[in-house]
């Protein structure tokens, strides 16, 4: 991985097989969270980690259908927006913009509010 | 929000009543591996040496009915036993797992992230609610339904919703799912015992295992199951089949008469070598059994699996005994209710529920390096003869129902059931291992009862007083 004004590297495309996601930790990006990096389907997504319910690690969930289930209490979040799907979530996790540039996968920060565009 | 201990304030809390952390003493009632609390004490035990006088051949029919002695059974028979499982293809991978019974006990098989496999209780230890409801599949954790308490594929404890309201002394640590005292597999098949004092597997099979081997091990790379599991519930007590398959080639001409008639090629019945058939009986004295005729040209009653073996190979891997008795059309159970038939690749499990009611789990094994038209055939060819649905299964069925359908009746209930067959004619024969008797037997019958006596009539590990 390496940082640059432009995000941080974080994988090779193919280097984080569909349906599964890359735990980026908090040390590597500066973040308060560490970071998911999820695959689903050919598109890439970014989320804070740690479920906004409990302690569990969303990298570890299940991705299916532009969504990530907790693997602990089966919370589902939007990997494009971090809002919660559907209950014991209320809260959303902190999203992030993910770009894939000349064959590798940058991380970019989201702003403090949520949801990226 | 403040948080406030009230350790040792309150009143006592019940789920830390642990003779070892300085609880009430459990001398009368103690504790069960992995449980921090007393075990409930048990009922007194009832003497089973007066319902069995095997000397005689004598059963009497109470211990296929009688509510105590299922409860004694529970205790005394399944909970120290060696259990059958699940076969290890079940798992090829951390995550999967597979749900089943160890006596009334659910319990669920895994495969942790170090692809060790490890068993626990289906019960989690807030309310005791099955923390996984599915068959089978592949999961990074499993949570319970009710109030979230969620744990890993090592059976550990990682999430407690609310867990701020828990008092300071709440140790998540102490209350992981409780794990089987011992788990080990013998050629590809799984076994577990709550019992940390059982001997190992290997030994708990005993002499068995040269007559497993005929089945385990006519292939290199071993076996594998195919499918999934059928599952059935039959109106009857586990013993009758476990019994059976331990035992009884004697029924086979009768019962399954209309069953060899239609799988006779000309149509007009088997042949009277095959009525007629000589074999042995295999008694192990720690209650298992097998029997199986005997036949210079051993075959697979299947055409494409029977053109599939090379004998003469089979010959040299597992010596002419084994080929030409133990791998025929033979039955075999391994105490207390894992039973197989090595010529259709039916293994299966009588789960007992209640002494008048049975599950019958029943997996098709085949050898790995099998084509797969040759474990297609082989598939077919035990759903045929004793699938949920098989001709020969059904026949069996209708008997354990229809023997266990009388057994509350107070006169027919309580009789002196005939055990006798074979008596006295009990030996080693030079050829196969251990005692064993003629085909047409009740001897490996005898056997399983006498370890069942034995065990019933044994206070259990958890019984005894903790040092």
């Amino acid at each position: 991985m390496s940082t640059t004004s432009t995000g941080i590297r974080v994988a090779e495309v193919g280097g984080i097989e569909d349906g599964e996601a890359l735990k980026v930790p908090a040390e590597t990006t500066g973040h308060s969270d560490a970071i998911a990096v999820f695959h689903d389907g050919g598109a890439y997504y970014a989320l804070d980690d740690t479920c906004s319910h409990g302690q569990a690690s969303l990298s570890e969930g299940w991705i299916e259908d532009g969504e990530v289930e907790c693997p602990m209490h089966s919370a589902r979040f939007c990997l494009e927006s971090g809002q919660p799907q559907c209950m014991p979530a209320i809260a959303p996790v902190r999203a992030h913009r993910v770009e894939v540039r000349e064959g590798e996968i940058w991380l970019h920060i989201g702003p403090d509010d949520g949801a990226v565009g | 929000m403040h948080r406030h201990d009230t350790d040792g304030t309150g009143p006592a809390a019940p789920g830390r009543a642990n003779s070892a952390r300085g609880g009430p003493a459990t001398a009368s009632a103690p504790s069960l591996p992995g449980s921090p609390r007393p075990a409930r004490a048990p009922e007194p035990a009832v003497d089973v040496g007066a319902y069995l006088d095997l000397d005689q051949g004598l059963v009497d029919r109470t211990i296929l009915s009688d509510p105590a002695l299922y409860r004694q059974e529970l205790r005394r028979v399944f909970a120290p036993s060696w259990l059958f499982l699940a076969h290890e293809s079940q798992f090829g991978k951390p995550g999967d797992f597979f749900t089943t019974y160890m006596g009334e006990d659910p319990v669920i098989v895994a495969m942790g992230r170090d692809r060790k496999l490890r068993a626990f209780l289906n019960a989690c230890r807030h309310r005791g609610m099955r923390v996984c409801r599915a068959d089978a599949g592949a999961a990074k954790a499993f949570t319970c339904s009710y109030h979230g308490w969620s744990y890993d594929m090592a059976g550990k404890l990682v999430n407690v919703p609310n867990g701020a309201d828990y008092p300071a002394h709440f140790d998540r640590e102490e209350w992981g799912l409780t794990e089987v005292a011992q788990l080990d597999t013998y050629k590809g098949l799984v076994f577990a015992t709550w019992d940390p004092g059982a001997p190992p597997l290997v030994d708990a099979l005993g002499g068995m295992t040269w007559y497993m081997d005929a089945m385990l091990d006519r292939d290199p790379e071993g076996t594998e199951v195919v499918g999934g599991v059928h599952k059935w519930v039959l109106e009857g007590n586990w013993k009758l089949a476990a019994e059976q398959f331990a035992s009884d080639w004697y029924h086979v001409n009768i019962s399954h008469a209309s069953a060899l008639m239609v799988m006779s090629p000309s149509g007009k019945g088997p042949k009277a070598e095959i009525v007629q058939t000589h074999g042995r009986q295999y008694s192990d004295p720690l209650g298992h059994g097998a029997g199986f005729p005997t036949h210079p040209k051993s075959r697979f009653d299947d055409r494409v699996v029977h053109g599939h073996y090379d004998y003469e190979a089979l010959r040299e891997r597992l010596g002419d005994a084994r080929v030409e008795g133990p791998m025929t059309t033979g039955h075999a159970t391994v105490f207390p209710n894992f039973s197989y038939l090595p010529v259709n690749g039916s293994i299966r499990v009588w789960h007992p529920k209640g002494p008048d009611r049975m599950e019958v789990w029943a997996w098709t094994v085949v050898d790995r390096s099998m084509p797969e038209e040759v474990r297609n055939a082989q598939r077919l060819y035990n759903l045929r003869t004793f699938g949920p649905t098989g001709i020969f299964e059904q026949d069996d069925g209708e008997n354990w129902s229809e023997c266990q359908a009388t057994t509350h009746g107070f006169m027919a209930g309580s009789m002196a059931l005939n055990y006798q067959m074979g008596m006295g004619l009990q030996a080693e024969d030079g050829v196969h291992p251990g005692t064993t008797g003629h085909l047409y037997s009740d001897g490996a019958a005898r056997g399983f009862y006498a370890r069942w006596r034995d065990l019933m009539n044994t206070p259990a590990w958890h019984e005894k007083d903790t040092p």
